[in-house]
């Protein structure tokens, strides 16, 4: 599951699969910004068939982030 | 949704773009009352695949009134050629759209004056400033009223103020031809307002349309775009077997292959009606099959529930020629280019093979299930026209009156004898409001047989043809065949001692049956009778015209630095096999 969810965040924000971790936040990584990080909120959205809570997406500051999220929502990460 | 569709691939390969020097240019401005993020990225990617150079200027955000208002501004900096008015109805109507009630009937009905003369002169301004085309969305109807089903016994609700301001700027500018309406409220109906909104993404960023639906968006901003720079395709090259019937004619037989009374054969009807309407509209459509001529004709002929028959079609290859030779016929037969072609075949190797011999043919990929080839037909925006004239409708017979006046020469044999016996008659006429939108399309869209390739709107060839000191005439010309409609235009401009040839050009079509000498010899001849001594002209030479590269030459011009000149006393080459009339 991590796979898949890197595989998209390397996919929206234009960057190798092997720079991205669970780690991976605007702070580390220049290509994240304002406007594509809804892309990649609207792409993770789509591909996993949830939709998240104005608040939840707000939480969100890092990639390991989603996977907190995925858990409420009983996607096995 | 196919990742090459979604925002974050136009985003990515935004940035990617190398500056190219295409021959079709275009400076777009996006002004708009909301985030438009994405939708720059997105039309530049676009147009770079259709191979415009286009630049961008986005206001930024909620700039747009400052932008247009202010001579100086950014935005008239940039020189628009095209720009894109983005409104939404939550910002014009302000705490309207929430209490449109708290306010009494009367103001309500004023406002929608108010706010129909503040974007009205929002238009008036761009188009003053700049002469920019502007494309002005309208506002999107409220499915929401907090009267809910009572609404409609409500004077002046919400709904209808919004219905009214849209209709009232429709009708108030129908005179300004260079204000286009993209219709917000037609995409919602096509893709449903609960996709294309999303209040998490609308609270987030200000986004009125959803990031998903981006891409859907400037997809319908293109057909504007493609418009303007002319990429109007002209001809749709049709296989037979499986793209306009099921099954194979040559292997199942005239009974059995499927075209009208089931599942499968109400498929191929369907893409036959659309086909049928774009040809009324003047879409030449054009065959190329491999395939028996007389096994396949006689479908076409013969079969009860064929909607496209032989003298819908303005070229007809049907052989064991493979698919590009074809295509190569087809476009020296018809006269046009192989960039005006859209080419459906449900053949992938056929396909394949197409796309990688001739680039400039767009080859649709069409999906195996018939069931969606109408749809995909219904779906491409590569037939955009800001106006179709009277032209355009009969331009499909035009072509068929083509087909058969090249049956006929490869019949007679001889040309000369063939151009006699063709009966072309040449009517010159002075420009006048029926002939003013096709003069002005003519100058925008022919290139080959056209000397100087100078542009000119509507209003533009209007004013001409007010100036006395201007000549603005068209020339229409039919045959035994048919009536080919005005093809030929030149406007004139007036000195004492010498007329000045301002545009000479004739529709590609028509090239080479000696109607350009008649057209040039009456001019000439004219300007003796009105004692002019000279008369001059000027080949601009493009990468298309060289037809006409020695048209002047060939009259008996004599090149004098920039000019081309005609001494009037000279005797004049005049075709013998045309006959002129002169309608005043």
């Amino acid at each position: 599951m991590s796979e898949k969810l890197y595989q998209i965040v390397s996919e929206v924000f234009n960057v190798e699969l092997n720079k991205i971790n669970d780690n991976t936040s605007p702070e580390n990584l220049e290509e994240w910004d304002s406007f594509n990080f809804y892309v990649l909120l609207d792409q993770i959205e789509n591909k996993f068939n949830i939709k998240f809570d104005l608040d939840e997406t707000l939480e969100i500051k890092k990639i390991g982030d989603f996977k907190k999220l995925f858990e409420k929502y009983g996607i096995n990460t | 949704m196919k990742n090459e569709e979604n925002l974050a691939y136009f985003l990515n390969e935004a940035k990617s773009i190398k500056a190219q020097n295409f021959e079709k240019k275009l400076q777009i401005a996006l002004l708009g009352s909301f985030t438009l993020n994405g939708f720059e990225e997105t039309i530049r990617v676009k147009c770079n695949q259709q191979k415009i150079e286009c630049r961008t200027y986005v206001s930024d955000y909620n700039q747009y009134n400052q932008d247009i208002l202010k001579k100086d501004s950014k935005f008239y900096q940039f020189k628009p050629e095209l720009t894109f008015l983005i409104l939404d109805v939550r910002h014009i109507l302000g705490e309207l759209y929430f209490h449109p009630y708290s306010t009494p009937v009367l103001e309500r009905k004023e406002l929608v004056a108010t706010k129909v003369n503040e974007i009205t002169n929002l238009i008036k301004t761009i188009i003053k400033y700049s002469n920019s085309r502007v494309i002005l969305t309208d506002l999107q109807v409220p499915t929401y009223s907090p009267y809910g089903i009572s609404e409609q016994n409500e004077e002046f609700g919400v709904k209808q103020i919004v219905r009214e301001i849209n209709t009232k700027i429709r009708s108030e500018n129908k005179d300004e031809s260079l204000l286009s309406i993209l219709d917000f409220n037609e995409f919602i109906q096509k893709y449903g307002e609960e996709n294309i909104f999303s209040y998490k993404q609308f609270f987030s960023g200000d986004m009125k349309i959803s990031i998903e639906y981006i891409p859907k968006f400037v997809d319908e901003m293109m057909r504007f775009v493609n418009a303007v720079v002319g990429i109007t395709k002209k001809c749709i090259v049709l296989d037979l077997d499986n793209t306009l019937w099921g099954g194979i004619i040559g292997e199942d037989g005239f009974d059995n292959i499927k075209l009208g009374d089931d599942p499968i054969g109400r498929s191929f009807v369907e893409f036959q009606k659309r086909l049928l309407a774009l040809n009324q509209r003047g879409i030449i459509l054009a065959i190329n099959s491999k395939n028996n001529f007389d096994d396949a004709i006689k479908v076409i002929n013969e079969h009860p529930n064929m909607i496209l028959r032989e003298n819908n079609f303005g070229c007809i290859k049907i052989n064991w020629n493979d698919k590009v030779t074809n295509l190569h016929e087809i476009a020296s037969e018809l006269n046009i280019g192989l960039d005006s072609f859209v080419f459906f075949d449900d053949d992938p190797i056929n396909r394949e093979f197409v796309k990688n011999q001739l680039n400039q043919v767009i080859v649709v990929d069409l999906p195996s299930d018939s069931a969606k080839f109408a749809h995909v037909l219904t779906e491409m925006n590569v037939f955009e026209s800001l106006m179709i004239t009277e032209e355009d409708a009969k331009r499909k017979d035009m072509y068929l009156g083509q087909r058969k006046r090249v049956e006929f020469e490869n019949k007679i044999g001889d040309f000369n004898k063939f151009l006699k016996q063709m009966n072309i008659q040449v009517l010159i006429k002075k420009a006048d409001s029926f002939s003013i939108p096709r003069i002005s399309q003519l100058t925008l869209k022919t290139n080959q047989f056209n000397l100087t390739t100078k542009r000119y709107q509507q209003d533009q060839i209007s004013s001409f043809s007010d100036d006395k000191n201007k000549i603005v005439e068209s020339a229409q010309v039919s045959d035994k065949f048919g009536d080919n409609g005005i093809t030929g235009v030149y406007i004139v401009e007036k000195k004492d001692t010498e007329w000045i040839i301002d545009t000479f050009l004739l529709s590609c079509r028509i090239i080479g049956r000696g109607v350009e000498d008649i057209m040039l010899s009456q001019l000439i001849e004219r300007a003796r009778k009105e004692n002019v001594k000279k008369i001059k002209g000027k080949f601009i030479p493009t990468i298309k015209n060289k037809p006409a590269e020695n048209f002047y030459k060939e009259f008996g011009f004599k090149e004098e630095g920039d000019f081309w000149i005609f001494d009037t006393e000279q005797t004049i080459k005049k075709p013998e096999h045309i006959k002129m009339i002169k309608n005043e």
